[in-house]
């Protein structure tokens, strides 16, 4: 110690400085003349998880494979940590990944749920970008831009500024998308009150032939792939209804079109939702009953979709803030919403509200209470049952189920013959709609609190705020079939609001047991 | 004009202007190529790891500048001294082209600072590591045989030393070129899946060999008469066909061997598909090698012009073939060919014309050519 | 022992798991020109290992698509280790090749050399150096599997003795007849750390099925183990027709010497042209 103190007393500042350049240039001459015996590599960082001895079973590993081609999801190299969360939630909760043989076929097998999406820690896996796309169509004078808001989106949206989750925006949500310049904005909600009314016909008419039951419902476009891909035998249980979003995008070419009297070309339909398979439905070849009517087979029913996850980006790329908004009301001509309509957001929502109308169908009459707050199908059990009495057809017995690894043990049992049900609802996501691989990140990737929140979000604006509780009930339906569809089931109404299912099975091996 | 406060003389003519010209943009590019590497100067790429640099200055350099050992082993080994007018330019030449070699092997290396590696880390596995020790070697013995000459002027008090030690000089200085000249060509055995199959053989060493050998009486033709109408330095023609002649011989044992090699791999056939790899091979075979051995057994074989157009001819079919080896033989199929930018093939001059300017220093302050006329020389130039 | 790693082509799904492993590990960044996964994926100096896609006919003559995993194959005889000078590329007794910087000179040899292409040079940098797969060397020395193996969710990747590899891969082969039969990297070029196994004919994937089995450094081992015997004769030979022609040359002089000597001669000749040339001179 005393040494030391005596030793840097004598050195001056000189004298230091020269000392540092000196060590300074050693070492520059040494690196330069490569005095170094380094391999080269193996500096940087791997997960933890891969830190093991040689043939370690490491359990989480990897990532799933993407086709650069995939309509829904991409994925940034350069973010990804290979942490394994996209292939665990893809091959324990949706029962994609490793659920086919290998090698694979010319098809990297996706739903485009995109809950890889969602429990990516690094955003490294996101949706398909259409925010440009989008854009460019705003801009462009000569287009007549229509957007349509997916239900769960107004419970979700805030979120993404700093609202609590299940924070209800859907005024506000209105007002942003009237203020980033889309001439109409419809509620997807009308179309899924039409997809009711179609979808209960379907089962009365199925119920009544006695024909293949159970039926399936068919709104979410995932878990659509995921029949096609898994149980191509099953298809013809599958309701040929359109998703609202398809039913919404083919009348705003059509129906809105004829109205407002601007041509299908000029119109693009846009759509906002909480999910990416949208991205992948919309450009499903068959979807182009406008067009094919109109005789242009080129024109799609619904253009681009947005998440809301770019919808907030959008927004916020065009300084618009939520919170700063009034609420403002959905266009009239498809605008109007029963809670029936708002319930498909969450699991066991499209059950409900077909029961609702399937009652009235059959009585004629208004459900009872007891209908209207059908607890038994909420909530989030991975797979829930009811039986509800139905005047004049006896005992109906549903099932509801969400996150395809539990809709792969209901369709076993659909497939050994022994189902007891007579209507399942089918949902990709885990929560239903709330859940999507669209819907804002959660801080953890399952957070049940956040998917309880919104979807209480939903049957509060079912029960408290709209009005109308089924979709019989609303008004600017009964006037699209009046006017326009003539009724349920009629020959338009089949071109327009159905649609027919592909076998994929082709396209990959799946894996036997 | 000339520089009267300095024993030494330069002359500064129009053309001498144009190589210092050149020689200044050379400097200025590998000063550029040092800085920011070789992505933009160069067209090299991981398909086409050797370009310019290695096929010209360095293949095609060591090979023209092969006429310093062919005519030391015709001169002082086999002591034919009708041929000693030639000696030392040829000397010259080749020092000077070994010394190019150098700079254009050391610009065409990633990590420059590192050239003496192979010096201490030995990679004897290697042909390159033989070539590098043997150019090595054979450039210091060059400038010690060199300095044989210098002495005369400068330091005269060793000039008996080196006088003596010459033998051993001359016969190290012999063996060295013979092996790394076709080891130069051996480097090409190890990419046997790589190089067009016209082009690589397990004899590619000796291919290597004989045609640094016999381009090496053609260069001294080309810089003989060249030099002798630049310096009014008169060459005598039968010196040069009597070189020509040797030259000759040995082309067509190259050819001989070519033809017997490729049928032997049965391969002839590839010169006649009509692609590009053919169809340079097949002017390299006519134009570089029967065309000139044709001129010189015939009765043009004694003019001058005769001369410079084998000497031209023959030097130009040896850079072909060097330069189509690196350039058409080793690209990969469906990979595109290289072809060098304008600033590789600028270095590559302005190196020449370093090498030029410095010849030219030299012959003017030195006795290169016979006695009477380099008095000549000097006469014209006080003049 | 020489350890190896066997990828079984049908069971890769093109996640790209590995190219991205590569990266983080050996601390190399991305590179927008050159993906390295894909149609489009190159092998580059920022890519030391890549996933290509390739559209095949499979068994059922219908399209298919099969991920080819390119890295340097750590040969058993390298051609690049025989072929570099300053020893910058060494083989380790565990099997990988491994590239050591500071006695690099940039020479680029060992790109020639490679039969498989593989080798990369940083052509942007000021100080360029060469770059490919290490086989993660500090790892296996460590007792761990390379990273690529490590992340590979289908376990297309299998790192092992080389040995028992094969052996494995012949089971594999025997077990399903959906394979072809042979192992690309048992013989190629005197053999490869990595080996393939496949169901589709690797010429079809973009694999050079024309090496053959005799081992690189061999071509330039058996030219240069002549060098040292030719240096030492061929200079005893010089020597000898150094003094052989000096003493033929001599004798010839003496018995000469008062005759014209033929140097006169030639005198006279160049004499004679000198005359041509001047005359020539005269008529420009």
């Amino acid at each position: 110690m005393g040494i030391f103190t005596e030793k840097t007393s004598t050195l001056s500042r000189r004298k230091f400085f020269k000392l540092l350049g000196g060590i300074g240039m050693t070492g520059a001459a040494a690196s330069i003349s490569g005095c170094t015996t380094e391999a080269v590599g193996g500096k940087g960082w791997i997960p933890g998880q891969y830190q093991v001895p040689g043939n370690w079973p490491v359990k989480v590993k990897g990532r799933i494979p993407i086709d650069p081609q995939n309509p829904s999801i991409v994925r940034d190299d350069q973010k990804c940590i290979l942490c394994g969360q996209c292939l665990d939630v893809c091959e324990k909760v949706q029962t994609v990944y490793g659920y086919y043989d290998l090698p694979i076929k010319k098809d990297i097998t996706c739903v485009h749920c995109g809950q890889c999406a969602l429990w990516c820690p690094t955003a490294s896996i996101k949706e398909r970008d259409d925010i440009q796309s989008v854009l460019r169509v705003l801009d462009d004078s000569n287009m007549h831009v229509i957007i349509q808001t997916a239900p769960a989106t107004r419970v979700s949206l805030g979120e993404e500024f700093g609202l609590p989750p299940g924070s209800i925006v859907e005024g506000q949500q209105v007002a942003a998308l009237k203020k980033l310049g889309f001439d109409s904005v419809f509620d997807t909600n009308f179309s899924a009150d039409i997809t009711i009314l179609e979808e209960a016909a379907e089962l009365l008419n199925r119920l009544e032939q006695s024909n293949i039951l159970p039926q399936f419902t068919s709104c979410c476009p995932g878990w659509v792939k995921f029949c096609e891909y898994y149980y191509p035998d099953l298809l013809s249980h599958l309701s040929s209804v359109k998703s609202p979003q398809q039913i919404l995008g083919a009348l705003a070419k059509t129906y809105y079109s004829e109205r407002v009297g601007i041509a299908p070309e000029n119109i693009v339909s846009v759509a906002v939702m909480p999910c990416t398979a949208k991205k992948f439905e919309c450009q499903r070849p068959e979807m182009n009953s406008a067009g094919r009517i109109i005789g242009n087979p080129r024109i799609r029913d619904v253009d681009f979709i947005l998440t809301t996850r770019e919808l907030a980006s959008l927004m916020k790329l065009r300084k618009i803030d939520l919170n700063g908004l009034d609420n403002e009301a959905y266009d009239q001509l498809m605008g109007e919403s029963s809670g029936a309509g708002v319930i498909f957001g969450a699991t066991g929502g499209v059950m409900e509200a077909a029961v609702r109308s399937l009652y009235f169908l059959v009585s004629k009459q208004r459900p009872p209470e007891q209908l209207l707050e059908l607890n038994a199908v909420r909530g989030l059990d991975g797979v829930k049952e009811a039986e509800v009495i139905i005047p004049g057809k006896g005992s109906l017995k549903v099932a509801v189920c969400h996150g395809l690894k539990n809709a792969r043990m209901i369709l076993e049992k659909v497939r050994a013959g022994n189902s007891p049900w007579s209507f399942i609802e089918f949902m990709g996501c885990a929560g239903g709609c709330i859940g999507g691989g669209g819907q804002p990140r959660t801080s953890l990737a399952s957070a049940d609190e956040v998917r309880r929140a919104r979807m209480a979000s939903l049957y509060n604006l079912d029960g408290r705020v709209y009005r109308k509780r089924a979709s019989f009930e609303n008004q600017k339906v009964q006037n699209l079939y009046k006017e326009y569809l003539g009724h349920p089931g009629s020959e338009l109404a089949e071109t327009l609001l159905h649609t027919h299912y592909i076998d994929r099975a082709k396209d990959l091996t799946i894996r036997k047991k | 004009m000339k520089n009267d406060f300095l024993p030494w003389r330069f002359t500064i003519t129009k053309p001498r202007m144009m190589l210092l010209f050149l020689a200044a943009v050379s400097t200025a590019i590998i000063v550029f190529r040092l800085i920011t590497g070789f992505g933009l100067v160069t067209n090299l790429n991981d398909n086409h790891p050797w370009g310019f640099w290695i096929a010209f200055d360095v293949l095609a350099g060591v090979a023209l500048a092969g006429g310093g050992y062919s005519t030391a082993l015709i001169v002082h080994i086999l002591h034919q001294e009708q041929y000693i007018s030639v000696a030392r330019s040829a000397l010259l030449t080749s020092l000077f082209g070994y010394i190019l070699v150098m700079a254009g092997l050391f610009l065409d290396i990633g990590q420059w600072f590192n050239f003496w590696r192979p010096f201490v880390s030995w990679g004897h596995s290697s042909v390159l590591f033989e070539v590098f020790w043997c150019l090595s070697i054979y450039t210091t013995i060059q400038i010690l045989e060199f300095g044989e000459i210098v002495t005369e002027r400068v330091g005269v008090k060793f000039h008996a030393w080196m006088k003596k030690l010459m033998p051993i000089l001359l016969i190290v200085g012999v063996i060295f070129p013979t092996l790394h000249q076709s080891s130069l060509g051996g480097l090409f055995l190890i990419a046997v899946y790589k190089l067009y199959p016209l082009w690589w053989s397990s004899f590619i060493p000796i291919f290597f060999l004989l045609s640094s050998f016999f381009v090496g009486p053609a260069m001294i033709c080309v810089e003989s008469i060249i030099a002798g109408r630049a310096f009014n330095h008169d060459i005598s023609t039968s010196v040069l066909h009597g070189l020509a002649k040797i030259s000759s011989c040995a082309m067509i044992l190259y050819f001989v061997l070519k033809i017997y090699d490729l049928s032997e791999r049965g391969i002839l056939r590839l010169m006649f598909t009509g692609n590009i790899e053919g169809n340079i091979f097949l002017i390299e075979m006519i134009a570089g090698i029967i065309l000139p051995v044709g001129i010189v057994f015939s009765k043009w074989g004694i003019t001058k012009k005769g001369l410079l157009s084998y000497g031209l001819l023959v030097s130009g079919g040896v850079i072909l073939n060097r330069l189509s080896i690196v350039f058409i033989g080793l690209s990969k199929p469906g990979q595109g060919s290289y072809l060098p930018t304008v600033w590789e093939v600028l270095t590559s001059l302005g190196l020449v014309a370093i090498g030029c300017l410095a010849y030219c220093f030299i012959v003017e302050n030195f006795r290169i050519f016979a006695d009477k006329d380099n008095k000549k020389i000097y006469l014209k130039n006080s003049a | 022992m020489t350890k190896g790693i066997l990828v079984d082509i049908p069971k890769c799904i093109g996640c790209g798991s590995c190219t991205v492993a590569c990266k983080l590990w050996n601390q190399v960044d991305f590179d927008d020109r050159y993906p390295s996964s894909g149609k489009e994926a190159v092998l580059s100096d920022k890519n030391w290992t890549i996933i290509v896609s390739c559209e095949v006919i499979d068994k059922e003559s219908r399209p298919a698509w099969r991920f080819i995993k390119q890295q340097c194959l750590h040969c058993q005889q390298p051609a690049c280790v025989s072929a570099c000078f300053s020893k910058a590329l060494q083989k380790n007794s565990d099997g990988a090749v491994v590239y050591y910087p500071h006695l690099c000179v940039g020479c680029r040899y060992c790109m020639v050399a490679c039969p498989f292409d593989i080798p990369r040079y940083e052509w942007d940098k000021t100080f360029p150096l060469v770059t490919k797969c290490q086989m993660c060397s500090i790892r296996i020395s460590q007792g761990e599997a390379p990273v690529c193996v490590m992340v590979c969710p289908t376990g297309a990747i299998e790192f092992d003795e080389r040995d028992s590899l094969l052996k494995k891969a012949q089971a594999k082969m025997n077990k399903d007849s959906n394979y072809i039969r042979g192992i690309y990297g048992e013989k190629e070029v005197g053999g490869t750390g990595w080996l393939y196994i496949s169901d589709i004919a690797f010429d079809q994937l973009g694999f050079k099925t024309n090496l053959g089995s005799d081992s690189l450094p061999i071509y330039s081992h058996n030219y240069l183990k002549y060098i040292p015997g030719i240096a030492v004769i061929w200079g005893m030979v010089l020597t000898v027709l150094y003094y052989y022609s000096k003493r033929k040359k001599e004798l010839l002089t003496k018995n000469q010497e008062l005759e014209d000597s033929s140097d006169n001669k030639q005198e006279k000749e160049v004499i004679r042209e000198k005359s041509f040339e001047t005359s020539k001179d005269k008529h420009n």
